[in-house]
């Protein structure tokens, strides 16, 4: 086996801890901290992306051996491109208003480094079943961590999850939390945690 | 072009042109697919709004002419719709209507009597304002809204201090969200005026 190829087990290690996107590459950060103001919203992109994940890396893991130097990234993001777009189309559809919510974050999953990389790192040099793995996988850590810090702003923004009140009534929602300022404040404080965990310390010059 | 330059492009390119033909074809399916059905959501998204703020309308119809406005200097068609009640009387007009907001576009259905002298108020379609501050517009019935229903139908004017229970053509800002209040009247403004003189010109009011 080459080294550029990996195998399913570390497709799926690498997706939910060794490579979680958000948490260990630092990837997808514009989504994390955009729609993370409630669990649905979150859910929603966080399956949008592992669609796009999925298919795409099936595209470019079917067409690696004819695809020449040059032209891979163009081929790359027409794939994206052509999945974001029914994914979109899908959610206009049949859940317009979470469409609505979403707003632009839904065709700039195109952009989103995740799956770009994904296709670069892991389709463009393995089979069909790796590349499947690997989108899923990555695509499921992705969504983890958004639910997660969806989770944490939605009950202290607005006391409920789901819509659903899951504090006492002498709770007072933190309105910062569902504005930007919240994101940055809990990204940050999830990702110390990481770091915590995982015994990374910060490089010395 | 020499047959060697030709062959080589071709080599160089097929996959590309290949996969832009099947993902077109992938898409183009997919539009043919989903497309009535989201057509079919604008529409009935439009007319729940328009319902809820024109009781009594039970249908829209659009109008005999589309009307012309400008904004920022540039031409714009409003399709503007009749609400007609059960009988097809008309009981009045709404339409869609955008505002630049603080965050993103707030897109707005606006409805009017049948004479359009006063407003019946706003509804929201889209809105990404600031939760907490400039998405208090979208709160039915809410403080900021409830100004809107009753309204003359001509210019309204923004103010940060005044009594919002009296409704005139004096509406109160959000407090913190300035902007947000700003956009949706001055979008309004630009629709209203020049919508209310169309209509009485093309013989289209009551």
């Amino acid at each position: 086996m080459s080294e550029n190829q990996t195998t399913v087990g570390k497709a799926i290690a690498g997706g939910l801890w060794t490579e979680i996107p958000v948490l260990r590459l630092m990837l997808g950060l514009c989504p994390t901290l955009a729609v993370t103001t409630g669990v649905k919203s979150a859910l929603t992109m966080g399956l949008c992306v592992i669609f796009v994940l999925v298919c795409s890396n099936l595209a470019v893991s079917l067409m690696r051996n004819l695809l020449k130097p040059h032209l891979r990234i163009i081929m790359f993001t027409l794939a994206i491109a052509a999945f974001v777009t029914i994914a979109d189309m899908y959610l206009r559809a049949f859940q317009p208003e979470m469409s609505e919510k979403l707003g632009a974050y839904i065709p700039l999953i195109i952009v989103n480094c995740i799956i770009i990389c994904r296709a670069e790192a892991c389709a463009a040099k393995n089979g069909l079943l790796v590349s499947a793995v690997d989108g899923a996988a990555m695509g499921v850590g992705f969504t983890i961590v958004l639910c997660f810090l969806a989770s944490i702003r939605e009950v202290l923004a607005t006391g409920k999850i789901f819509g659903y009140p899951v504090m006492p009534d002498s709770f007072i929602p933190l309105a910062a939390m569902a504005m930007p300022v919240g994101a940055f404040v809990s990204l940050g404080l999830l990702l110390g945690a990481v770091n915590q965990l995982t015994g990374k310390k910060a490089s010395t010059l | 072009m020499s047959t060697s330059k030709l062959r080589f492009f071709f080599q160089e390119s097929w996959l590309l042109m290949v996969s832009a033909v099947i993902f077109g074809a992938l898409l183009a399916a997919t539009d043919a697919a989903w497309t009535p059905r989201i057509r079919q959501n604008e529409a009935s998204k439009f007319g729940n709004r328009a319902s809820s703020l024109l009781a009594g309308a039970v249908k829209f119809e659009p109008a005999a002419e589309k009307i012309a406005i400008t904004l920022k200097g540039k031409p714009y068609e409003v399709d503007i719709r009749k609400g007609l009640d059960a009988a097809g009387n008309c009981v009045g007009w709404a339409f869609l209507c955008e505002a630049s907001g603080f965050a993103d576009k707030i897109k707005l259905v606006v409805a009017a009597d049948a004479k359009f002298e006063t407003l019946k108020g706003f509804a929201i379609l889209a809105c990404n304002e600031t939760p907490g501050f400039g998405d208090k517009i979208t709160i039915k019935n809410g403080f900021y809204q409830a100004q809107f229903q009753g309204a003359p139908a001509g210019k309204l004017t923004l103010v940060k201090i005044g009594d919002a229970k009296k409704i005139d053509n004096e509406i109160v800002a959000i407090t913190g969200a300035t902007v947000t209040s700003r956009a949706v009247v001055d979008a309004l403004n630009a629709y209203i005026v020049p919508i209310k003189q169309q209509l009485k010109e093309k013989g289209l009011l009551q």
